[in-house]
């Protein structure tokens, strides 16, 4: 019966099941509670939506098959070790990137995908505001501007936050440390597969009315407003929980599961940054978790947290939301550090330049992280006394940010610098970012913040930090690993050409925004000013060609993906591990899994940095746990 | 590099080495508590802000009285000594091959189980809900998170014992066991200083 | 070329541009409208940030044109020098960076208490936010949609809502305050320039945000307690 099930395709786990299940998960929930309130308990649509979510999110996940081993081992049935070795899926069959895989390397080409679709749609939605924007006057409704605004945040900010840890640092860290697999491969995939509703659930908030709060949903304001907010709530605790589970996974992979000789400080630069990425990851989530739980009861369980006119504190919601959400400007910004930092020695062919000291700078950015988050309240009205030692921590974290670009100029100063595509985005990161983080300082200065702050200037800064830590890092590693991942090389001539299209672009559409916060223009405003309009057309048209920019590159990735020419293991000739295995690497990573013997940056030297172990090991097997 | 050794290095840490995936999952586990301790830290930071918000606590206007400290008092002897059958279980599959594994867990499990009784009694007769101002709100959510993670512990629990029933855990194979009194441990932390914070002072 | 030919044109340049530049930022003042003691400390502030930033703007770009310009990798090279760090650079980094950054962050608390600090005053005004309005109530109980504040005084404005968060910005004087549900807060100005200017909601509360604009009068205070001699009593106290 389960055979003949399983032969039909809807018996076995995968996207239909998990499709299915997530419908029936729903009904279930919100039915459930709707024939309760037939019983006399009055349901609110926000509970409804609460618990239908809830089942349906399990559902889904059940569906997926995410909790076969798990559901197997609490019932203390036999493993069959067989079945569960084959969830790494067969190499090179398409269809395991839409099933709950195990393979760290699927599971990042899924996430990095899925942050790409993401980063279109979110972008698509800046579109529709910079076509608002681009005249005086409104072209739609002020309603759909709002919501437009909050979704392309909440949404671009899931992008910052998963798609580099998520997507590059899955494909990579265990191949860089030299591991067959993440600690925990099942909890990985569990990890992605939390995502689809979460992100859907954004997608859809129109339909659920929108939500007009912005991505900080500060409340009393995120309390009125629709079931469109709540769904935001949600689906951010659920990215959360993903976020946390998936942190605990890298943490243990990189202290515990390092090859032979690869020493802490022996690490590629772009796990010391994320690893620091997922300490901050763990540790400050769970607050914002628990800020949004209070916030979603106050919603639907009628619980009094936030709301002032029965005891709630309303500025507590704002310390708990920045305590995670300034340090989550650096789970943005410390991955795309990373992939740059990553990216100089191969093509500047030299060392990079105060390895240590980068490190030291990376733990520090995470340690500061911590005691800066009131810079987003110089005007909420705290304690004034309480500006100072804040104002200090965050001008300080200027210190070791700046060691990042120390180490990048040291590097590529008396190189031999090849600017091949990925090169091109990290000079542009250094312009970027450079740009992001001073103007940064203006804001972090308080009698400046008070003319700034809720300004067009605030959104210029995070733009420019933003894209230029985490967008142009993203961009740098996809072509730089485009051919490790795919086995194939992208079109060097379209991926110089997105650079310096999205460059100029960029630049163009971000910096006039800081003069428009200067001269008084608001942020969160679908109208503005008459004398405001020129510079906002100039804006919009500008940002148009970002869009563009950005097809260039989806054509190049899909285009190169099927017909590129194929590429060698290490066409860089870099010295960092995943270079020294296959492109693409095999399921398990490595014939054999190398001894490390130096750092991965001794360009200019005879590289010592990975042998593969003397005698030959047996074929790896996989003797029963 | 013995043959052995390097059986055991090829597999890369990930399968076939039954100590470093007991390493792995106790590393984890011990990761997991540390999040799940900042989640508390919010939930109760919230309760000192509203507190010192607040001139009298609880809160003027609130119509119920704060909750007595004996039944919460009598929960604590209760938790605490579940941590200490706990621990004896731990002690039982680690030193003495598991012989009074299963009753040391079934130990555990009734003291918890009677701590949800009291706790849903407590919560029966409080005579004020969640809906009740700042104090109702901050106490029920407390309590109730602290609740919820007790019958996730155990669940967890429970699941270990019936493994260890059927003959699944043995002195060489006791991950799960270990891994259960680590989360146990922590919510009875947890709920040593929700019941001095809450009941206390 | 030698690494310190290289090193000291390099350096020249980023001489030249940063003084040069420095001197041209210096005299820029950015806010489009200064009318308050505390706007021109804010002011002053952003011009000062702006000189600062010009060595560190042209350290960055020097150093990544100057890498590209002469270090671009010519057909055969092999890797570059095998140079892992610099220590007397690294600790000079650090030091200068350090250092730059105590000075600024001296500079901002001056200017914050020069702002925030006198906690007295000569004219009062409570503020009333709500969805999407301004209300203000004067010290002689009157009650008014348009706000008339005296030149030359130091004016304390006090603020509360009953909605949600909403935060009073009025550029010229260089004020922005959230009004904050369930608390009051507060905020210092001295005008200085008399004149009718624009105010504004700054922070997120509603659909109806973008509209809740407003405008202000700055006038002597004869002309405002005329202004106010006009208004009808405030029916009920709040
Ligand atoms: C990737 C994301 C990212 C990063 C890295 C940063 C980095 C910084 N940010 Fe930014 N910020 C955001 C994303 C980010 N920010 C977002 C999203 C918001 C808005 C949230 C919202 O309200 O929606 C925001 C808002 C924001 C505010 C609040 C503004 C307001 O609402 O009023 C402040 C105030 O202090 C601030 C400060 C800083 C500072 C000081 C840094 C520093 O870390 C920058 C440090 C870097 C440098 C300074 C450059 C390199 C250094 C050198 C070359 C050394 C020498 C330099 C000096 C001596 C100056 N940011
Ligand atoms: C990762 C972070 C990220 C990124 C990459 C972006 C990218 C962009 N952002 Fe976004 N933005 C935020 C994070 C980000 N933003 C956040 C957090 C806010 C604050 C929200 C809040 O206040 O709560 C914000 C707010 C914000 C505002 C202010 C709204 C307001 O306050 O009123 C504006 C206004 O211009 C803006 C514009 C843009 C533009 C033009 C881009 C462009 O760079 C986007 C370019 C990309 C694309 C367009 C995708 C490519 C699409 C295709 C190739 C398909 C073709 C499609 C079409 C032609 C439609 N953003
Ligand atoms: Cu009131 Cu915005
Ligand atoms: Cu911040």
């Amino acid at each position: 019966m389960t055979v003949a099930l399983r032969r039909s395709g809807i018996g076995s786990p995968g996207l239909t099941r998990a499709v299915a299940g997530a419908a029936l998960g729903g009904a279930i929930g919100a039915g459930g509670l709707l024939a309760a309130s037939s019983l006399g308990i009055r349901a609110e649509p926000g509970q409804l939506l609460g618990l239908g979510y809830l089942f349906a999110l399990f559902g889904f996940l059940l569906g997926i098959g995410a909790f076969r081993f798990w559901l197997t081992w609490a019932t203390a049935r036999p493993i069959n070790a067989e079945e569960e070795h084959a969830w790494h899926g067969t190499a090179g069959d398409w269809r395991r990137y839409f099933r709950f895989t195990t393979d760290h390397k699927v599971i990042g080409v899924q996430y990095l995908v899925t942050a790409f679709a993401l980063f279109v749609t979110a972008g698509s939605a800046a579109m529709l505001m910079r076509f608002e924007l681009a005249q005086p006057g409104l072209a739609f409704d002020k309603e759909v501007y709002n919501t437009t605004m909050s979704t392309h945040g909440a949404m671009m900010i899931t992008v910052a936050l998963v798609s580099i840890i998520g997507g590059l640092g899955n494909y990579l860290v265990p191949i860089m440390v030299g591991a067959r697999d993440m600690a925990f491969p099942k909890a990985n995939a569990l990890s992605y597969w939390m995502l689809p509703l979460a992100v859907l659930l954004v997608a859809i908030n129109p339909l659920l009315g929108g939500f007009d709060s912005g991505w900080t949903a500060y409340p009393p304001l995120s309390q009125q407003a629709n079931l469109g907010q709540q769904a935001y709530i949600m689906a951010f605790v659920t990215v959360g929980f993903s976020s946390i589970l998936s942190s605990i996974n890298f943490l243990t992979t990189v202290f515990r599961m390092r090859a032979p000789g690869m020493s802490l400080m022996r690490m590629p630069i772009l796990v010391w940054a994320l690893t620091v990425t997922a300490t901050l990851g763990l540790i400050a989530t769970s607050v914002v978790a628990g800020a949004f739980t209070m916030l979603l009861f106050d919603r639907v369980l009628g619980t009094s947290f936030f709301r002032a006119t029965r005891g709630g504190d309303v500025i507590l919601f704002q310390h708990l939301f920045w305590f995670y959400s300034h340090p989550a400007v650096y789970i943005m910004a410390v991955p795309g550090l990373g992939a740059i930092l990553e990216i100089v020695p191969v093509f500047a062919r030299k060392p990079l330049f105060a390895y240590p000291l980068a490190v030291l700078a990376f733990v520090m950015i995470g340690v500061l992280s911590f005691m800066v988050w009131a810079h987003h309240m110089f005007v909420s009205g705290m304690a004034t006394f309480f500006h100072i030692p804040i104002m200090l921590t965050t001008e300080l974290i200027s210190v070791p940010t700046g060691v990042v670009f120390l180490t990048a100029l040291g590097t590529i100063w008396m190189g031999r610098i090849h600017f091949k595509t990925p090169m091109l985005w990290v000079f542009g990161f250094l312009w970027a970012f450079l740009i992001g983080g001073i103007t940064g300082v203006y804001l972090a200065d308080v009698p400046t913040d008070i003319v700034l702050s809720d300004t067009f200037f605030v959104v210029a800064h995070f733009h420019y930090t933003i894209i230029g830590a985490t967008i142009y890092g993203l961009f740098a590693g996809t072509y730089y690993w485009f051919p490790k991942i795919t086995g194939r090389m992208y079109d060097e001539r379209l991926g110089k050409i997105h650079f310096w299209w999205f460059t100029i672009a960029f630049n163009l559409t971000f910096l006039p925004m800081f003069w428009l916060g200067i001269e008084g223009m608001r942020r969160r405003v679908a109208d503005y000013p008459t004398e405001l309009g020129p510079v906002n057309l100039f804006v919009s048209l500008m940002a148009f060609n970002i869009a563009l920019s950005v097809a260039v590159f989806l054509y190049n990735m899909v285009r190169s993906w099927q017909h590129g020419p194929r590429a060698e293991a290490n066409p860089w000739n870099a010295q960092t591990l995943e270079w020294q295995t296959s492109s693409p690497p095999p399921i398990e990573n490595f014939e054999h899994i190398p001894v490390v013997t130096g750092t991965p940056y001794r360009y200019g030297s005879p590289p010592i940095s990975a042998s593969p172990s003397p005698v030959p090991a047996p074929a790896p097997g996989h003797p029963q746990p | 590099m013995s043959a052995e050794a390097l059986a055991r290095h090829d597999a890369g840490g990930v399968v076939g080495d039954p100590e470093a995936e007991k390493g792995n999952m106790l590393f984890g586990v011990k990761l997991g508590i540390a999040s799940e301790v900042m989640l508390f830290g919010a939930l109760f930071a919230a309760y000192f802000v509203i507190r010192a918000d607040s001139g009298s606590w609880p809160p003027e206007g609130f119509g119920g009285e704060r909750p007595e400290i004996l039944l919460p008092g009598l929960n604590t002897l209760l938790l605490v000594s579940s941590s200490v059958t706990m621990q004896l279980g731990v002690w039982a599959v680690q030193r003495s091959g598991g012989r009074h594994l299963l009753r040391w867990l079934g130990a555990t499990i009734v003291l918890g189980l009677a701590f949800l009784s009291i706790q849903a009694y407590e919560y029966a007769n409080n005579g004020f809900g969640l809906r009740d101002g700042t104090f109702g709100s901050i106490f029920y959510t407390l309590t109730g998170f602290h609740g919820f993670h007790v019958l996730v512990g155990l669940a967890f629990i429970a699941i270990v014992a019936n493994r260890a029933r059927v003959g699944l855990v043995s002195p060489a194979h006791h991950t799960a066991v270990e891994a259960a009194s680590y989360y146990w441990h922590f919510v009875d932390v947890v709920w040593l200083f929700l019941f001095s914070t809450l009941y206390v002072l | 070329m030698s690494a310190r030919r290289h090193l000291l044109i390099a350096v020249a340049a980023w001489g030249v541009l940063s003084a040069a530049s420095m001197a041209l930022v210096a005299g820029i003042s950015a806010m489009p409208e200064i009318a308050s003691h505390e706007a021109a400390i804010e002011d002053r502030t952003f011009t000062v940030l702006t000189v600062v930033s010009m060595p560190v703007l042209w350290l960055v770009v020097v150093g990544m044109a100057y890498s590209a310009w002469r270090f671009r990798a010519r057909e055969g090279d092999g890797d570059g020098p095998p140079l892992h760090g610099h220590r007397t650079l690294q600790a000079g980094w650090l030091i200068v960076t350090f250092i730059m950054v105590i000075g600024l962050f001296v500079y901002g608390t001056i200017g914050l208490v020069e702002i925030r600090g006198a906690q007295t005053a000569d004219f009062e005004v409570q503020v009333h936010a709500k969805q999407w309005a301004w209300e203000f109530h004067y010290a002689n109980g009157t009650e008014s949609n348009e706000l008339h504040i005296p030149i030359n005084r130091r004016v304390h404005l006090t603020f509360q809502s009953d909605d949600v968060i909403h935060s009073m910005w009025l550029p010229a004087l260089g004020v922005k305050q959230d009004v904050v549900p369930g608390r009051t807060t507060e905020a210092y100005t001295t005008p200085t320039v008399a004149g009718t200017y624009g105010g504004r909601c700054a922070e997120l509360c509603g659909f109806g945000h973008t509209d809740m604009i407003m405008t202000f009068v700055v006038e002597d205070e004869a002309a405002v307690n005329a202004w106010l001699s006009t208004l009808p009593p405030q029916e009920h106290a709040q």
